[in-house]
């Protein structure tokens, strides 16, 4: 008994050491940079000599800079198209194969879950292929149907809505095996209940089926929110921002301004409102869903 | 009556298997254009059965681009990040499940706030960071950032906490210490959060682009994202050899996923699913 106890009593000093790597590793890698990241901004930074202190100067020019208006812009008319398109399509191919009472339904939860697998730059290049104007083969059938085929990625109405259309074919296979999850936890009587006493499919979706996985639909609606408002590789690879720069989002304007103008300072800035921006978005629907139960 | 009933499987059928179609088709078309000679490449009417297979697309990429490197780098990454992960949160997670200590819980609820810190936004700072350790253009400059993320801590900390205490309760009373029971209970009971916290840690650094992008910057280092980006940057645009680059890239993914499709989408539903 006084052995336990003993334990017990010194699991002080064994509980810290055991959580100093990783609290290390964290504090190193993801607390420290934003505090960093402040620090930088509030300069004009010079990684060989002085970065002289020039307080908020940085944020100042950021807002009066057209170009970094127009990345916000652009920033919210992708996140406005790619999230729910993300959700919706990840949540109607999970009650899709739910449902589904056919042979071969791990071959098709794999089939729409496979494109998660490819890298970003594959996923970019192979869109560029099959939307090229003169040989893509989607606006070859386009024209076959006897409509004219836009210009997609260089028409500058369209070149948003169409990497946030990429983006759900490549990210939405996991939020639908993520939601799939939550669907076969909900029990199966609650179901049966309800068609006993007359409930049809679409008020079973909204009387069950919602409530029940709201959640995980607003878990993994603060995950995609956080990746959509912070998305470089599809641009990068696909327009490179253009044309013009009407497909360039906050994070490649921070890249650009940091490693190709090597403005440091004004780069560690657009980081810092991005960082603010998505902070304060993923705490707000904390709050205002009462996530904690969900996170805890 | 007979004939709807009759009908509506082949409906459900050609719905089902149409959509699971339709979404493979890019990925399809990418396979059959790699092997393709390149007029009906450039072709503007799709041929989806070439008139001949050649695969002097992959040899031209080989010659070009030092592709079995950024495979290599690649799979370095994705294994060290996977392996620091694993060896790092699983004392983290034991020590914030099953060591009581005053604080542990305030600590948790800041690992769960600074979940929703997308780490590569601070890319700037941790630029010079990790060029200060001296880790530019390391491998460890991205594995050790992958594995602070805090989703791994949860999966592996959730975990834990539901494993019942009477056998450790046992084990302590015949003096075990705390490293023979995370040895010879917590882990072997634990394998299958291990499977999906290896997977799923596995695909986020293959995949890792807008870090790696930052931190990979000399050409000997880079990964397989990063390299196939040169493909574009090229003034000419040669899809012939950007479909086999981005073929031979998913093939690795395409083989592994054929052979064990239960275990990845069973890992990613549970590193996805936090309760």
């Amino acid at each position: 008994m006084t052995r336990i106890k003993k334990a017990g009593g010194g699991d002080a000093l064994v509980g810290i050491l055991f959580l100093l790597p990783y609290l290390v590793l964290w504090l190193l890698f993801v607390v420290i940079p934003v505090g960093y990241g402040f620090y930088i901004s509030l300069h004009k930074w010079n990684p060989m000599g002085a970065s002289p202190f020039v307080g908020f100067d940085n944020y100042i020019q950021l807002f009066s800079n057209s170009r970094f208006l127009n990345a916000l812009e652009n920033t919210f008319i992708y996140a406005v198209w790619a999230i729910p398109l993300v959700l919706v399509l990840g949540l109607a191919f999970a009650l899709l194969l739910k449902r589904a009472k056919v042979r071969g339904v791990g071959f098709i939860e794999g089939a729409l879950f496979f494109p998660y697998l490819l890298n970003v730059s594959v996923v970019g290049i192979l869109w560029n292929f099959l939307l090229d104007p003169n040989v893509g083969i989607i606006p070859y059938y386009i024209r076959a149907a006897g409509f004219p085929a836009p210009d997609f990625l260089n028409n500058p109405a369209l070149v948003l809505p169409t990497i946030a259309f990429v983006s759900a074919w490549w990210l939405c296979g996991y939020r639908m095996v993520v939601f799939r999850a939550g669907l076969n936890a909900i029990p199966e009587e609650l179901y049966e209940s309800s068609s006993l006493d007359g409930a049809g499919p679409v008020r079973q979706f909204f009387s069950i089926t919602l409530p029940l996985m709201k959640p995980s639909i607003l878990f993994a609606a603060i995950l995609t929110i956080v990746a959509g408002l912070c998305m470089l590789g599809q641009v990068l690879i696909m327009t490179n921002g253009g044309p013009g720069t009407s497909s360039e989002v906050l994070a490649l304007f921070m890249y650009r301004t940091a490693f190709e103008s090597f403005n440091f300072g004004q780069a560690a800035a657009v980081g810092f409102v991005l960082f603010a921006i998505v902070f304060l978005i993923s705490m707000a629907l904390v709050r205002v869903f009462g996530l904690k139960s969900e996170l805890g | 009556m007979r004939r709807s009933s009759a009908l509506k499987p082949i409906v459900k059928y050609v719905l089902y298997y149409g959509l699971a179609l339709i979404w493979v088709v890019p990925i399809i078309w990418m396979a059959v254009t790699s092997v393709k000679p390149t007029p009906e490449v450039m072709s503007f009417t799709p041929h989806w059965i070439p008139s001949s297979l050649t695969l002097e697309h992959f040899w031209a990429l080989l010659e070009r681009r030092p592709f079995f490197l950024w495979l290599a780098n690649s799979f370095q990454i994705a294994l060290l990040a996977t392996v620091i992960t694993i060896v790092v949160t699983t004392f983290a997670a034991y020590s914030l499940a099953r060591l009581k200590w005053r604080g542990r819980n305030a600590i948790f609820a800041m690992f769960l706030t600074a979940m929703f810190i997308p780490w590569e936004i601070n890319s700037i700072p941790l630029f010079f960071i990790v060029k200060d350790m001296g880790l530019l253009n390391t491998f460890m400059s991205v594995a050790l950032p992958l594995s602070a993320l805090p989703v791994s801590l949860f999966l592996l900390r959730q975990f834990f906490i539901n494993i019942p205490t009477d056998l450790e309760d046992a084990a302590k009373i015949d003096g075990c210490g705390h490293l023979r029971i995370l040895w010879h209970i917590i882990i072997p009971v634990s394998l299958p959060a291990y499977g999906a916290l290896a997977i799923f840690i596995f695909i986020f650094a293959w995949n890792e682009f807008f870090w790696s992008l930052v931190a990979l910057q000399r050409s000997g280092v880079r990964t397989l994202p990063i390299g196939l980006k040169t493909l574009v940057a090229a003034s000419d645009i040669q899809y012939d050899l950007m479909m086999a680059g981005s073929f031979m890239a998913t093939l690795p993914a395409l083989i592994i996923f054929l052979l064990l499709r239960r275990h990845v989408i069973a890992g990613i539903s549970m590193a996805g699913v936090r309760r």
